[in-house]
Order: structure tokens, then sequence, then C-alpha cells
């Protein structure tokens, strides 16, 4: 019996041998191992091969598994963290700040003579900078014009619009390229709008806000919004331009596409959709598709909806210098010359969407409207978020009464006040149960900030 | 009583019955295992047996997941945790069937009391200390919580209570310490209880899923039941590699209950029954 | 035994100071400290300390729609520790014979339960599959070949039960009557646990029945049901008591490993029973102080059942 557990013991002592060696070291060979949690976008491995070529003394790998933004911050305090990590919006940056893991790099860029304000889109910069500190560079830059099918276009005489140009102007060119086949159904439709997915920029062109500045109350009952979602409903009702709801179910089951709108305006029954320069990666499969690219109408403000993602360090990793390569090589040529070409929106320099390379693409000689793209950036910006209300419940609740609105269930009207209602009762529950932010939502109204 | 024409008869009915009715049983593994030898195209059809017999598959497997290394790791785990809890619980065990000492019926109590909260109580504010204590993702974190539980000191006090104090009376007669008790006397007799809980022991972490499943970030340390996890969502629907990879990892199961079964059945029963 | 009662308490200490350490380290503190983070809303990013909110976490679950719809998934899942109880209690019958070989079938049995684990459940979700699985296409031929204008059920797919709960609110319709996820978890569930554990109990009661019962009851000219009836199920009345308790005890915080690894809680949240539920709060959103409140709640229910079913087994296997 003595014997056997001493046999047990060094066995097991043999094997802890066997599995320590096997842990993977954070240098191998001189080179060092940093990880990079973000989603599985093909793209990205174009992006991160293309960077360890650069960096020989380095090897980036992606983490897909883990990039969920609490398990990074989890992971980080546990010191078992990623070197890079991926934030989508404000509220995520500032949760990872305030957190104490994404490293303030705004001295380290001073050092190497890089300021990011000078050198990326504005509409990324929300996702890296608070406060005016720099945690981080920006992966990429998006924002919304007109995708045009350029056959329809060409089958109905009328040439591709350019802008800047107001919905008003819109209308008599939809109008002309809506078509009524003889048994009195649209074999085609001037324009496809995903109603919810495109509903804060219309309310923004007509002057709305989701939100007051400060974020403490939601205007979606300004009569603004209200007029903006009554003009998507009269695309679909007045001018008839765009499909109703179950009109859109009808194109998606019959073409066979998948309702997705991405695939119903492959489908070929739409003239124009509103979307973004991402969509390529879906629409260069579909050799049949002929497309050209416009502005997107605007009514009294011109602005578009946009989106980004900044990559940001971990603070605590003992790799972070050469983390901070990665945040450097985000901002070189190379790059955002591979995320113009991968068409993963486009690359967040601004200079280098000037590019001959940019302008035309030898891989791609149709795509004659990248002009088109980068212009929208200049008025690209991301959807509005409250610190006093979580924007996967405001999604909810928006979607749901967008979807109510599109279905002819509620008017404009009724439903951006409902959702008013719904938005600002959330945001007095949430202040109710947390003191802390009580205190800030009393402080900003107190010194009219609201 | 001899065996008439009429009893073998009954006899080998019986065994016809018991004989399709466990095949009827296990079908769900003969699917797997033929499934694991046919090529993808044939495992959606309704005829089982594999047109192609690829054995091969199970060498894919090896070359698309690190599959050799989640078996390690998993007995590597599994063993460890088995060790210390066995020796852990027997000497704890003899301390509470053996020797007298203020409180030890309050405290086994205690030890009963606790085998009564549901493990998901204890698991957060143990993920919590091993997030504080930087041990999450590592082979210490996923070892030492695992190695102390209740359950292995009550089984093995039961078992000892059972061996007639008589013994380690004439072993205290001759001078001994109770350390010698316990190694000389107590444990040789108290051998089908400790194969018992190793056996339950190792069963149950080899198997272990929900605290991998939280502790677990990085590839390298990815136990089987996590590997068949990520496997699955990972690789789509390889389905065949998949069935492979699930006889492999329950081929080592079968080969220890088999050998282990009577000890397996009768601790079972034992420690069932006298709880 | 040993000299003195003092006598004995160093020696003791140093027996039980491994396990005992452990011990308290591991699931004694965590008790605690789970009970009071249970009053705090805790969620492990914040630095700082631990913020009281009272009973907050208690109300909240209270009015949770979801917590109302989980506990109901769990109590549904359920339905299947009867029916396995009862396929043991025949299959312990079946294999106490006294048959040349008995065992190697009590070991074919025990197979399923003894492998359960992640590979089954994975096994099962390719036999589950409503278009290539197995089952469908037995059951599909069964229809065809029985001329019966019926549709095999889309199991893991379908939010459908034998109750006709709703999906999103705590209602019954007829809608959703039929086979789906739940059940298919359900009869996984069956098989896995019906030539196992307590398989081996039963068996284990069964050849302590005493001879003479049996004879007594012959002699009194009783026929095969009546034997049962009267001699032997009153016999295994503690066993299956105590299989009872275990099972009420387990089926309560069942349903993790199915939920996690076949249906990720889903179709529509309807397998996502209280131990997914405090999983996802957990370990997904890290709402610690909010799980560990629900896990509590957990805790109080399991001690309730086991207290009535004690009460009323103590009352009926008193004779």
């Amino acid at each position: 019996m003595k014997q056997f557990i001493l046999y047990t013991f060094l066995g097991l002592m043999a094997l802890t041998v066997v599995a320590w060696a096997l842990i993977p070291r954070r240098v191998v060979d001189g080179k060092v191992a940093l990880t990079w949690t973000s989603d599985d976008n093909p793209a990205r491995r174009g992006q991160i091969t293309l960077f360890n070529q650069e960096h020989p003394k380095l090897k980036l790998t992606l983490d897909p598994d883990n990039s969920d933004m609490e398990k990074v911050i989890v992971q980080s305090i546990a010191g078992v963290g990623p070197d890079l990590f991926d934030s989508y919006d404000p509220l995520q940056l500032t949760a990872y700040v305030k957190s104490g893991i994404a490293w303030d790099i705004t001295d380290e860029l001073k050092k190497r003579g890089i300021d990011v304000n000078k050198t990326v889109w504005d509409v990324t910069k929300p996702d890296i900078e608070l406060d005016g500190r720099v945690y981080g560079c920006p992966t990429n830059a998006s924002g919304n014009a007109l995708w045009c099918n350029k056959d329809l276009f060409d089958k109905a005489g009328v040439p591709i619009p350019k802008g800047p140009w107001q919905w008003r102007q819109f209308i008599p060119v939809a109008k002309k390229l809506t078509v009524i086949d003889p048994t009195g159904r649209n074999s085609q439709y001037g324009i496809l709008i995903d109603w919810t997915g495109d509903w804060e920029q219309f309310c923004r062109q007509w002057g709305g806000h989701l939100y007051s500045p400060n974020g403490t109350k939601c205007t979606l009952d300004s009569p603004q919004c209200v007029a903006a979602v009554q003009f998507m409903s009269d695309l679909v009702n007045k001018y008839k331009v765009a499909p109703s709801a179950s009109e859109q179910e009808t194109m998606a089951t019959a073409g066979g596409w998948g309702s997705g709108t991405i695939s119903l305006f492959e489908g070929g029954h739409f003239a124009t959709a509103i979307g973004g320069r991402w969509w390529l990666c879906t629409m260069r499969t579909e050799p049949s598709l002929h497309l050209a690219a416009c502005e997107c109408p605007y009514q009294d403000v011109q602005v578009y909806m946009g989106g980004a993602k900044g990559t940001l360090i971990n603070k605590n990793s003992p790799y972070r210098e050469q983390a901070l390569d990665f945040s450097l090589y985000e901002l070189s040529k190379p790059y955002n010359d591979l995320i113009n070409h991968q068409a993963d929106a486009m690359g967040p320099v601004i200079k280098y969407c000037y590019s001959p390379e940019f302008m035309h693409d030898p891989s791609y000689p149709d795509e004659i409207y990248n002009d088109v793209w980068r212009d929208a950036l200049k008025y690209s910006v991301q959807g509005q978020i409250s610190p006093y209300m979580n924007p996967v419940e405001q999604n909810l609740i928006t979607t749901a009464e967008i979807q109510l609105v599109e279905s002819g269930d509620k008017t404009a009207a009724e439903a951006m006040h409902d959702a008013a209602a719904k938005i600002n009762a959330e945001i007095q529950q949430n202040i109710s149960r947390d003191p802390a932010l009580k205190a800030r939502y009393d402080r900003e109204i107190e010194q009219g900030r609201p | 009583m001899a065996s008439t024409p009429k009893k073998r008869t009954f006899a080998a009915l019986n065994h016809t019955f018991l004989f399709v009715m466990s095949l009827t049983f296990l079908a769900p593994f003969l699917w797997m295992v033929l499934a694991s030898f046919k090529p993808l195209t044939e495992v959606e059809q309704l005829n089982p047996w594999p047109k192609h017999w690829m054995p091969q598959n199970y060498a894919e497997v090896f070359r698309q997941v690190p599959f050799a290394k989640y078996y390690f790791n998993s007995v590597f785990i599994a063993a460890w945790t088995t060790f210390l809890q066995v020796v852990t619980s027997a000497m704890a065990a003899f301390a509470f069937a053996r020797l007298k000492w203020p409180g030890r019926d309050t405290v086994f109590k205690l030890y009963l009391g606790t085998m009564m909260i549901p493990g998901v109580v204890t698991m957060i504010p143990n993920y919590a200390i091993m997030v504080k204590m930087h041990l999450l993702d590592s082979y210490l974190g996923l070892i030492v919580p695992a190695s102390f539980t209740a359950f292995g000191t009550f089984l093995l006090r039961q078992f000892m209570l059972t061996i007639p104090p008589a013994l380690d009376e004439a072993a205290a007669i001759d001078g001994a310490r109770p350390w010698t008790v316990f190694v000389d006397v107590i444990l040789p007799l108290a051998r089908p209880g400790l194969i018992t809980l190793a056996i339950l022991s190792f069963m149950g972490n080899y198997g272990s899923f929900f605290w991998p499943l939280i502790l677990i970030k990085s590839q390298y340390l990815r136990t089987l039941p996590i590997g068949m996890l990520f496997f699955d969502s990972t690789y789509g629907r390889e389905t065949n590699l998949i069935m492979a990879a699930s006889v492999m990892n329950i081929i080592p199961m079968i080969i220890l209950f088999v050998s282990t079964q009577k000890y397996l059945v009768s601790g079972i029963q034992l420690g069932a029954v006298k709880g | 035994m040993m000299k003195k009662n003092k006598g004995d308490l160093l020696p003791a200490l140093g027996f039980i100071a491994p396990n005992f350490i452990g011990f308290l380290i591991f699931t004694v503190g965590p008790v605690i400290f789970s009970l009071v983070v249970a009053f705090t809303s805790w969620n492990l990013e914040e630095p700082g300390p631990l913020k009281f909110v009272g009973f907050g976490n208690f109300i909240d679950l209270a009015h949770d729609e979801n917590f109302h719809l989980y506990m109901l998934n769990t109590i549904y899942m359920m339905i299947g520790i009867p029916i396995s109880i009862a396929g043991s209690l025949g299959l312990a019958l079946l294999l106490s014979q006294k048959l040349k070989g008995i065992v190697i079938y009590r070991t074919l049995f025990y197979l399923p339960s003894f492998t359960s684990g992640v590979a089954l459940m994975i096994l099962w979700i390719n036999l589950y599959n409503p278009e290539f699985g197995p089952i469908n296409s037995i059951l599909n031929s069964f229809f065809s070949a029985a001329h019966v204008a019926g549709h095999a059920p889309d199991w893991l797919l379908s939010t459908r039960n034998l109750f006709g709960m709703d999906v999103e609110h705590v209602r019954f319709t007829s809608k959703q009557f039929g086979l789906g996820a739940r059940d298919a978890i359900i009869i996984m569930g069956v098989w896995m646990g019906l030539g196992g554990n307590n398989m081996l109990l039963y068996l284990a009661a069964l050849t302590n029945v005493p001879e003479d019962l049996y004879e007594a009851a012959k002699i009194d000219g009783a026929a095969k049901w009546a034997l049962f009836k009267n001699v032997t199920w009153p016999q295994l009345a503690p066993t299956t008591f105590f299989i009872s308790v275990i099972s009420l005890i387990g089926g309560f915080q069942a349903g993790f490993e199915q939920a996690r690894v076949m249906t990720q809680g889903g179709p529509a949240n309807t397998t996502t029973t209280i131990s997914y539920y405090i999983y996802s709060q957990a370990f997904e959103q890290f709402k610690m102080g909010y799980a560990s409140a629900i896990s509590w709640v957990l805790f109080v229910i399991i001690s309730v059942m086991t207290i009535i079913n004690w009460k009323l087994g103590n009352r009926e296997s008193a004779y």
C-alpha cells in the first residue's frame, strides 16, 4: 500500500513536469506571441498575416472565442487577458477604461510624433478617445451611402445621380425606377431601406436625436424624429417607392434570396439601397450584379450613420510595448491599403483613402465609385449612446416600435412617443438602482447640461 | 434443481430477449461507432452500416485538433484530483471514524450539511477566488479546488466504520501510534472503499464540464469535454469525425468500468445503503 | 479505543488538516461568501468595495418573468424522473434473475450512465437531427409504412412541449403542444439514467428481500403481479424513497450541461433551466450578486422539498 502511493505520487510528478514543459511560452525563438481578441471575420486573417510579415519579431494570433467585453475584463483582472481587444462603441471604451485595463497611449503616440486626432476619420474617434485621452487606434471606418443597381438604372434610362442631394430630389428619380408589372404588383422598387438599421439616420437628417446631448433624456418624441419616421412611412405608402413589410417578405421568399437586406438587394429587384461599403464583402461574390454608388440623400442635415471599431491595448500586458506596434500598424499605409482592398469598410486613416490604389484597385476594375464612400465618411457619425441606458435594451425597444410602424400597426407619432416613454422609464429605473449614476445624472441636470 | 429441457428453453428465450433488449438499448452507441467509420456523405443516410470504411477518420481527428493534448489534460487533471481527494479524504475519514476528539460529530454534521448544497452556490465564489489569485486558466486552478469534497470523506468513513475495531485495538496494545494504525491496519482493509472512491472520483473529474468551462481560456488547457464542445462548433458538421472523437472520449471510461465494476457496484450499493 | 478523550485531538488535527483546510477555503468559505454576495450588486469588474442592495436581488428575482419561465422549464424536465425510476426498477427485476452471465447484461445496461457526458450529448444532437438523424428517419418510415399522415418532430429545434407551455410568457396554449427540445432532453436523460446507479441500488435491495416472504405469499396462492405488489414493492420502499429524494434534489439542479452543449439554452430559451440561468448570469454577464441570489433561492427550494419528502417518507416506510 505504501509503495503504491509512493509510485503513484512519483508518476504524477513526472506527468506534472511534462505538463509544465508543454505550456506555451510567451517568447518562442525570440518571437513574442501576442493575442488579439476580435470577431472571426475572414478579413482578419489577412490583416494579421501582413502584420506578422512586417514585424518578424512578433507573432500575433487571433482569439475569436473570448471577445465578449465582460470576458475580456474579468480575464484581464485575473491576469490572463489578451494583449489587444476591440471596442465597438464609446460605452465599451468607458467600461474598459473604468475597469483599469485600457492603456492610455496618448503620450506614447506623442513621443512618436503622432496626433491621432488629425490622422483618422471623425467617425472612429468615439471608440478610441475618451476625455481627450487616446487608448488605441481604429481598425476601420464605415459610413452609409446609396448603393445603385446599375442595370436597373440603365434599363430605365436614368443616369447615376451625383450628390449632394436631398430626399425631395430623390423621389422623382425613385419613381422612375419603380416598376409595376401587368398584374399590378411591383417587379421593382426604387429603394430598399432597412427600417431597424436606418431609422436613426433619418432622424438625424431631420435634425432630431435619439438622446439629449448628455444622454439624460430620450428625444425620439421630438417633432423632427416623428417627421423623419413619418417620411420612411411615406416612402412606402405615399410615394410608393419602397416595399411594405409584407411585400418585402414576399420578395424574400419568392426570389429565394433570404430576407437579409444585402441578400434582398442582390436579388435585383431594388434600384437603390442604403448601406455601407462592407456590403462588398458579400456582393463581390455575385458576378451578375453591376453596381454603382452615389451619395445618400439628406433632409435638413447632411449626416450619415457609420461605424467603426477600435483596438485597445491591455494596460497590464507584459508585452504592451510590442502591442503598441499593432496600433501603429493600423495607422500605416500597407494596412490601410489592405482594408480598402478587402472592402472591410474603409481604412481609418484619412489620407490613405485618397490613394490611387483605393480609387482604382486593379483587382476590382469595376469599382470606380470609391470616392463616394470616402466622401460619405466626412459626414458619418456613430449611433448615439447614453450612459444611463443599456444600448442592448434601447435597441430592443426601438426595434420593436420601428417594426410596428413598418408593418403599419402604429403611426410614426405613436411609435416614437411610446419608444421615448419606454426608454425614459428605463433610464429612471437605472439611476434609481445605482447611486453613483444618479449623482452624475442630477449633476448634469442641475448644471443645465441635459 | 436439475436443468430440465423446459428450463433450458426458458433460459434460452430469456437470453434472446435480454440480448435483443440490450442491443436496442445500446443502439445509439452502435450508431456512433459505425458513423465514425463513414465518409461524411454517408452519415446522413438511413443505412447505419458504412459502405466505405474509413478508419483514417480517427487519425484525421488528431490532425484537426490537438486531441492528444486534450487526452493528456483530462487524464493529468483527473489523476491529480483523484489522488489528492483519496489521500485527504482517507486521512480525514480516519479522524472521524476512529479517533475521538471534541467536536468530532459536529464537524461531521457540517460536512454532511454541505453535501446538500447545490454546486453552483460555491462555484461563483470559487471562481472569484481564482480570479483574484490569478489562477484562472491554469492547471492549479483546475486541480486544487476540485480536490476537496465532503463526499469522499463521507464514503470512506462509512467504509472504515465497517472494519472491526478489535484490529486497531490489538495494534494499540502493541504501542502503535495513530499514524501506524492508519497506514498498516485501516488502509489495507479499506481498500475496496478507496478503490471505489478513486474510480468515482476519476470518472467524475474526467467528465467534469462546468468548472473547466468557466476556468479555461487557452487552447492548451482544454480537457476532452471542452475540446469536444469546441470541436463541434468550430468545425461545423463533420459528424463522422466528431463521432470518432466521441468514441475515443468514451473508450477509457468503458475500459475503466469493465475492469473495476466489481468494486464499483458494491461500493455504490454499500455507500448508499449505509447512508 | 485510544486512551483519553482529549488525547486524540492532536493526531486528529493532523489527519484532518489537509482535507479540512481545503474544505474551509473551497466549501465553507464560499458558501458564506456566496450568501453575503447575494445581497450585493457585485459584478467582478469594478474595483472597490461591495455595494449592498439589501433584498434588491431577491425582489428583482420575484418580478423576473424569465426566472418564472426557467423554473417552469426545470420542473417540466423532471417529468423524466418517475419514468426513469420505474424503468430502473423494471430493469432491476429483469436483471435480478438467476441466469448465467446476467452480469454481462448489467454491464451493458450500465454503460450509458457511466459514460454520460459531453461526448454522448453530442451523439444525441446528431441522433435528433430532424432531417438526417436516425430517429426521425425511422419515425418517418413508420409514418409512411403505416400510411399515417404524420411528421416527425423537430426535437432540439422546436419550442413545443407536452404541456403546451408558451415561449415568452407563463401561459399554456395548444399551439405549442408537441415534442420539442425539452422532451428530447428528457428522453435522452431517461436513457442515460435507466441502467445506472438507481438500477444498481434496486438490484442490491432486491437481493435483500427475504425469501420467506415470497414463499409465504406463494403458499397463499399469489400470482406474479400480486407477489410484486404485496411483497417486492413494499420491501423496496426505502430504496425507492431514497432514490426519489436524490433524484428530486438532482432534478432541480439539472439541465446545465445538456443546455450548454446541445441547445445553448434555446430554442428561444426553452431549455434554460435554473442552473443554466445562474451560469449565464454569473459567467457570461458576470452579475455575481444576482446569480448568487438565484443559487440561494434554489438551495432553499431544494431544502424545503427534501424536508417535505423526508417527512412523507418517514411516515410511509414506518411499516
